[in-house]
């Protein structure tokens, strides 16, 4: 169907070249880091690059989520481009949803040291009500959000148990984030919930000085 | 900042930025008449083109069934595919030929069908069966059409190889048939 991996491809005997499209997938399509144990194109160093290289085409890049298990995200300067692009940012009542699902279910645990440091995953769901009332939108657009931000996995739902009502926490996407776009989105929550704070403060100077250099490069 | 090898402000090449597009987008439609960024699949229906992901050697991401490994999730599944086999039933009109582009039918009809499909309460399941559809047109699966009360094939069937149609085609014989229209082949 299409010429696109080709170039890639080419030089892979049959056997070689089934492996490299079934790894492509599975980063691609996968709802969790896959291990490189079932694939072999993810085991191997060389066959990996070309993986990377594939991804590449496409502006996405391999994130190593532990040892050996791995899935696919965009790379950082082509989210950075993405992000520039007002058609590729989802609307602003998606984006608060969002936020504070992030706030609920994984900052605050976090803060309170029952969360690893780098992870945007959390079993802490964050209730309904919570989401109701302090974003302060209808009932309808609330719902309507929340089926957008489902269906593009930035959420997940959490079932009521029978400790807990249930509710939201950040969804399989949030795999997808690259080393440094987990640190952008740390920053960014502190900037937002103590923006006062020397934290902030320290943020904010480190940003200037990286804009610094860069525009010395340009 | 002076040009070079086609490379955009930030450096990123402009034909991967077209792609990653397309992937943020979900299913991005496009006049007919504008081009098809390098390296992307697309469906067209004749005034527009629909732009898709470019897969390897054909493969789809069913492959994963292969590998045991998990996909995407998608909320209530079974329920998604079964409204979605009842738009078809009534949209793929000629079985013979590829279902995209299809034909419209009206959600009526596919709610029909849908309840022919299901057990238990007839309203709720044609309640439910609507919000299905909305979230079926959301994904580039089904084209909705809520002023005309009509949906279609969405651009993403277009992706399905023809070796994997025949086990569809027969499923789909099996289910009820959609209501006949008095007035035949309207468009």
């Amino acid at each position: 169907m299409s010429e696109l991996f080709e170039p890639l491809l080419r030089p892979y005997d049959e056997r070689r070249r089934a492996e490299l499209v079934a790894a492509y997938m599975a980063v691609e399509h996968a709802a969790e880091p896959v291990s490189e144990v079932r694939f072999a194109a993810l085991r191997e160093p060389a066959l990996r690059r070309t993986v990377e290289g594939m991804l590449a085409l496409t502006g996405r890049t391999l994130i190593r989520a532990d040892q050996t298990r791995w899935i696919s995200g965009f790379r950082d300067d082509v989210a950075a481009e993405l992000a520039r692009d007002p058609e590729c940012v989802p609307p602003v009542r998606e984006r608060a949803v969002l936020a504070l699902v992030l706030i609920h279910s994984v900052a605050i645990p976090r803060a309170a040291g029952l969360l690893a440091d780098d992870s945007w995953l959390s079993p802490y769901p964050t209730p309904v009500d919570e989401l109701r009332r302090r974003t302060q939108l209808p009932v309808g657009e609330l719902d309507a959000a929340l089926r957008r931000l489902r269906t593009a996995g930035l959420v997940a739902q959490v079932k009521a148990g029978a400790d807990d009502a249930g509710g939201f926490v950040p969804g399989p996407q949030f795999h997808r984030l690259t080393g440094a776009a987990r640190r952008r989105l740390q920053e960014e929550l502190i900037l937002a919930a103590g923006p006062d704070s020397p934290l902030a403060a320290a943020i904010r100077a480190r940003r200037r000085g990286r804009e610094r250099d860069e525009g010395e490069t340009a | 900042m002076t040009g070079g090898d086609g490379a955009a402000s930030g450096g990123v090449d402009p034909r991967v930025l077209a792609r990653a597009r397309v992937r943020v987008l979900g299913v991005p439609v496009i006049d007919a008449s504008e081009p098809v960024p390098e390296g992307t699949a697309a469906a067209g229906d004749g005034e527009r083109v629909w732009l898709l992901p470019s897969w390897p050697d054909g493969a789809t991401p069913a492959l994963l069934e292969e590998y045991e490994t998990a996909p995407m999730p998608l909320d209530r599944s079974g329920q998604a595919r079964r409204v979605l086999a009842a738009a078809l039933r009534c949209c793929w009109t000629r079985p013979d030929d590829a279902p995209w582009p299809g034909a419209p039918a009206a959600v009526a009809d596919v709610l029909e069908v849908y309840g022919g499909m299901s057990r238990g309460d007839a309203d709720l399941a044609r309640r439910w069966a609507t919000g299905e559809l909305r979230r079926l047109a959301d994904t580039g699966w089904l084209l909705l059409d809520e002023e005309s009360g009509t949906v279609r094939p969405g651009p993403r069937v277009a992706l399905w190889a023809e070796p994997s149609l025949a086990s569809l085609r027969d499923l789909l014989r099996r289910l009820p048939e959609p209501p006949q229209r008095a007035e035949g082949g309207d468009e």
